[in-house]
C-alpha cells in the first residue's frame, strides 16, 4: 500500500512538472498601459463592452439601445449589459470581469457604485483595455482612462435658477417655501447636482427668500437611497406630515425626473396644491407631466448625444488618436484627474419644450 | 461481481465517496463543459476561472454556514445584512481610527460573533423561530449599516483589499507558473493520495471489505486530473495572478468545517437536532448549545464575507450584501439538503453554489442580460430540487436518498448486492 501511495504521489509531480515547461502566461499589461497602449488602436470589429446600471430609469435603457446600435453601425463587436435590480453592485462587477476575460477592448461603464470597481477596473487595464466612465465617475482608482458626461454642476446650477424662476412667476414676492432633494449617496453625481443648486439657492435662504420648511438642508438627509422613487415618496410623505399641515410648500428642489413625479405622486395624495418641482433626464412620463403643467421642469441632457460622443471616443481610440477632451482639471477620483469630455445641459420648462425636443423622436410629440 | 457492479458499489455505495455529490458534480462537470464549448473555451480560460474563484468565494463561504443552519433545522435570511453592517463598521474602524487592517479584520469577526452570539440567544434559548429572529436581523442590521454609513460608500485600505482581491506572491525560479499556486496544487494532490490510501487501511483494519486495486486508482485518477489541470489554470494565469487568497480562505474553511460536520460529536449533534430535535435531545444532545452555535457561527461566516467582498471591491456601500442570503441558502438547497433539515453536506452545498456561479459566469460570457440570468437560476434552482424528489418517489437512485444510508447503519459497511438493486431502481419499496 505504500508503494501505491508513492506511486500516486509521484504521478502528480510528474504530472506537474512536465506540463510546468509550456506556460502559456502572457506579461500583457504588466507594462503600464493607460494611453500610450490605446495609441497603438486596435481591430475595428473588437469587441467593446458597456456594462450599464439597473434598468431604473428609462434613461439607462435608451443608452443601452443608443450603445447597441451605435457600436453595430460602428462595424464594432458590443456587449450591453445591465447590473440585475437587486444585486446591483455585484453584477456589475461580474459583468465587467466577463467582458475582460471575453478580450473587450474598451469597456464603457456606468456606474452602479462608483467607488467599488476598482478591482474591476484595474484587471480591465491590466488585460489591455481601456476604460471609460459614461455618466458617473469611477472613483479610487489609476483605472480609469476617460469620462463622459454632462456637465453636472451646470445641471444643478440650471435646476435651481428653475426653481427660483418657477416660484416667481407663480407668486412674485417671497418668502418661498421649499424643500431638498438630492439623489443617492453612493452615486458621485449626487453631490454635484446638489452642490449646483445650492450655489444658486443658499444665498436666497441666507437673505430669508426661501425658507426649507423642515430645516434639513444638509446633503445626508435630502438624499434619496439608490435613486428610488418610494424613497422619494416616502420621505414626501413625511415631511408633508410632519411640516406642512398647515404651511404651503412652494417648490420642490428635485435632482431627476423619477423623484420629481415620486414627489408630486405624493403631494397629490395628500390633496395639497402642488408646488414648483424640477427634473432631469427629459424622461417621457415628466414630459407629460410637465405638458400638463404638473412637473415644472427637467433637464435636457440628450442621451444621444453623450452615446455619440462616447462612440466617437471609442472611434478614436481604435484608430489610434487621443479621443477629444475638454477639461482635465475638475474631476479627480480620489487617486487621479481623469481627462473628460463635457457635454452641455439645458434646461427645458412648458415653455422651450417643443423647440428642446424637435429632433427627439419619441418626445416630439408629447409637445404638441 | 462484474466490474460495473463493483464500480457502482464503490461509487454509490461506499464509505468515502458520497452519492449525492456525485449527481452534483455529474452536473457541475455538464455546465462547465457546456459552457465550455459554448463560450469557445473562455470558461475555463485561466483570467476567468480566477475571476469565478474571487466573484464567488463569498457567496461559498456564506453556504458554509448556511448548510449547517438549514441542517440543524433552521433559516437565517440576515447574512446578507450582516456582512454589511460588519463591512462597513471595519471600514468605518481603518479610516476613522486608522486601525491596521489585520486589527480591523479581527474586529469585524468579533462584531460578527455578537451579532450572532444576539441572534443566537433568541433562537436557542427564548425560543423565537429563527426565520423571525433573522428576519428581524435582516432590517436591523440593513439599518444599522445605512446608519453608521450615512448610505455612503467608504474606502478600505490597499493592505485590507488582499483578502478579497489579493493573489500569491510570485516566489522562487521561473517556471512559467506561479509557483505558490502550483505548490498548493500539489499539496492537494497529495491530500487525496493520502486520502485514498487511508480510507483503504482503515477498512482493512476494520476487516471490512476493500474495493479492488483498480477502482481505487480511478477514484484517485480522476480527482488528480482535475486537480493538476485546475492548478496549472490556476497558475498560468497573466503574471501577478494565481489562486486568489478569498479562494485559498474558503478552501480552508471548506477542509476545517467538512471535518467538523463529519467527524466531530459536535457536528453530528448538528444532524442529529436536525432530524429529530426532541430525539437528539432525549438522547443527551444540548439543543440549545447547537442551536445557540450554529447561529452565532453563521454569523461570524457571514461577517467574514461581508468583509471579503468590501475587500474586493475596495469600498464598503450601502447596497453590499441586499440578496447574498438567497444565493447561498439556494446553493445548500441545490447541493442537495433537506428543507426539513437534518440532510446536506458542506461539500455538496460547495458544489451546489458553484453550478450557481459558473451558471452565472457562463451566461454573462454569452452577454445574457442580468433580466433573463435571473430567470434562468430561478429555474434551475427549481429543478433542480424537483429533479431529486422526483426520482425519489420514483424509488430511483435519489441522492437526497443515498444520503440518508449513512444514517440507517452504525458501522457504514458496503452495500450488500440486494442493496445495490434497489438503488438502481429494481425494487419499487426503496426509498
Amino acid at each position: 500500500m505504500r508503494n501505491f501511495l508513492i506511486r500516486g504521489v509521484a504521478a502528480g509531480a510528474i504530472a506537474l512538472l512536465s506540463l510546468t515547461a509550456c506556460s502559456q502566461r502572457s506579461e500583457e499589461g504588466t507594462t503600464s498601459a493607460g494611453t500610450t497602449e490605446a495609441a497603438k488602436g486596435f481591430p475595428a470589429d473588437s469587441l467593446i463592452g458597456v456594462a450599464l446600471p439597473a434598468k431604473t430609469s428609462e434613461n439607462w435603457v435608451l443608452a443601452g439601445d443608443l450603445f447597441t446600435d451605435g457600436l453595430k453601425e460602428a462595424g464594432f463587436q458590443s456587449d450591453v449589459q445591465y447590473a440585475g435590480s437587486s444585486t446591483t453592485v455585484a453584477d456589475q462587477q461580474s459583468q465587467i470581469q466577463a467582458m475582460v476575460t471575453k478580450g473587450a477592448k474598451v469597456i464603457v461603464i456606468g456606474a452602479t457604485d462608483a467607488a467599488q470597481l476598482s478591482t474591476q477596473v484595474e484587471a480591465a487595464k491590466a488585460a489591455g483595455a481601456s476604460v471609460i466612465a459614461y455618466d458617473r465617475l469611477i472613483k479610487n482608482t489609476q483605472g480609469v482612462d476617460f469620462y463622459v458626461a454632462y456637465d453636472n454642476f451646470k445641471v444643478g446650477q440650471l435646476q435651481g435658477q428653475a426653481l427660483l424662476d418657477g416660484m416667481k412667476a407663480k407668486k412674485p414676492e417671497g418668502p418661498y417655501t421649499i424643500e431638498l432633494f438630492s439623489g443617492s449617496s453612493d452615486d458621485n453625481n449626487s453631490a454635484v447636482f446638489f452642490d449646483g443648486a445650492m450655489s444658486v439657492l443658499k444665498p436666497q435662504i441666507d437673505n430669508g427668500t426661501l425658507v426649507v420648511g423642515s430645516g434639513q438642508t444638509d446633503i445626508k438627509q435630502t438624499a434619496i437611497d439608490a435613486w428610488k422613487p418610494e424613497n422619494a415618496q416616502r420621505r414626501m410623505d413625511s415631511l408633508l406630515t410632519s411640516t406642512y399641515t398647515s404651511k404651503t410648500l412652494d417648490g420642490v428642489l428635485s435632482p431627476n425626473d423619477t423623484l420629481a413625479r415620486a414627489i408630486l405622486t405624493s403631494i397629490k395624495g395628500a390633496g395639497k396644491p402642488l408646488p414648483i418641482v424640477t427634473g432631469q433626464d427629459s424622461e417621457v412620463e415628466s414630459i407629460k407631466s410637465i405638458m400638463a403643467g404638473e412637473q415644472y421642469s427637467t433637464i435636457n441632457k440628450d442621451t444621444r448625444n453623450l452615446v455619440k460622443q462616447t462612440i466617437q471616443m471609442v472611434k478614436d481610440l481604435q484608430a489610434g488618436k487621443q479621443p477629444e477632451i475638454n477639461d482635465t482639471k475638475s474631476y479627480d477620483n480620489g487617486v487621479k484627474v481623469v481627462p473628460s469630455y463635457l457635454l452641455e445641459p439645458q434646461i427645458v420648462t412648458k415653455d422651450n419644450a417643443a423647440e428642446a425636443y424637435a429632433n427627439d423622436p419619441n418626445l416630439a410629440p408629447l409637445t404638441k | 461481481m462484474s466490474r460495473v457492479k463493483e464500480l457502482q458499489k464503490s461509487l454509490f455505495g461506499g464509505t468515502t465517496s458520497n452519492a449525492r455529490q456525485f449527481g452534483m458534480i455529474f452536473t457541475l462537470v455538464a455546465i462547465v463543459l457546456l459552457f465550455e464549448i459554448l463560450t469557445n473555451g473562455l470558461t475555463l480560460n485561466p483570467g476567468n476561472l480566477i475571476s469565478l474563484v474571487s466573484q464567488y468565494s463569498y457567496i461559498l463561504i456564506l453556504a458554509i454556514g448556511m448548510l449547517m443552519v438549514i441542517v440543524a433545522g433552521h433559516i437565517d435570511l440576515s447574512v446578507g445584512s450582516i456582512a454589511a453592517f460588519v463591512g462597513i463598521v471595519v471600514a468605518k474602524v481603518m479610516q476613522d481610527y486608522s486601525l491596521p487592517w489585520f486589527v480591523a479584520i479581527l474586529v469585524g469577526l468579533a462584531v460578527g460573533a455578537l451579532i450572532g452570539a444576539w441572534q443566537g440567544f433568541w433562537v436557542a434559548y427564548v425560543g423565537v423561530p429563527a426565520f423571525i429572529v433573522t428576519l428581524a436581523g435582516m432590517m436591523l442590521f440593513r439599518g444599522g449599516n445605512q446608519f453608521i454609513g450615512n448610505a455612503n460608500t467608504i474606502p478600505v485600505p490597499e493592505g485590507f483589499r488582499v483578502i478579497g482581491a489579493g493573489f500569491l506572491p510570485e516566489i522562487g525560479p521561473d517556471t512559467g507558473y506561479n509557483n505558490p499556486t502550483l505548490l498548493l496544487g500539489l499539496v492537494a494532490c497529495v491530500a487525496i493520495v493520502i486520502r485514498e490510501w487511508r480510507g483503504r487501511r482503515t477498512r482493512r483494519e476494520m476487516g471490512a471489505d476493500v474495493a479492488p486495486m483498480w477502482i481505487s486508482v480511478i477514484r484517485v485518477a480522476v480527482p488528480l486530473v482535475v486537480v493538476v489541470f485546475a492548478t496549472l489554470q490556476f497558475a498560468g494565469g497573466r503574471v501577478g495572478t494565481s489562486f486568489p487568497v478569498s479562494g485559498i480562505i474558503l478552501a480552508v474553511l471548506v477542509v476545517i468545517y467538512s471535518f467538523i460536520t463529519r467527524n466531530t460529536a459536535g457536528g453530528r449533534h448538528i444532524y442529529a437536532v436536525g432530524g429529530n430535535a426532541r430525539a437528539a435531545e432525549l438522547s443527551g444532545v444540548k439543543l440549545k448549545r447547537v442551536n445557540f452555535m450554529v447561529m452565532m457561527n453563521m454569523s461570524i461566516l457571514a461577517a467574514l464575507a461581508g468583509m471579503i467582498f468590501v475587500a474586493r471591491s475596495a469600498a464598503s456601500g450601502p447596497q453590499d450584501g441586499i440578496g447574498w442570503e438567497l444565493d447561498a441558502i439556494a446553493a445548500v438547497f441545490i447541493g442537495g439538503a433537506a428543507v426539513s433539515g437534518g440532510l446536506g453536506t458542506i461539500s455538496g452545498s460547495i458544489v451546489g453554489g458553484l453550478v450557481m456561479a459558473v451558471l452565472n459566469n457562463g451566461l454573462q460570457l454569452l452577454g445574457v442580460g442580468s433580466d433573463r440570468v435571473q430567470i434562468i437560476k430561478g429555474l434551475v434552482l427549481l429543478l433542480a430540487v424537483a429533479f431529486d424528489v422526483y426520482n425519489k418517489k420514483q424509488g430511483r437512485f435519489s441522492v437526497i436518498e443515498s444520503l440518508m444510508r449513512p444514517f440507517r447503519r452504525d458501522t457504514p459497511a458496503p452495500a450488500s448486492p440486494a442493496e445495490a438493486e434497489q438503488e438502481r431502481g429494481k425494487s419499487p419499496v426503496a426509498g
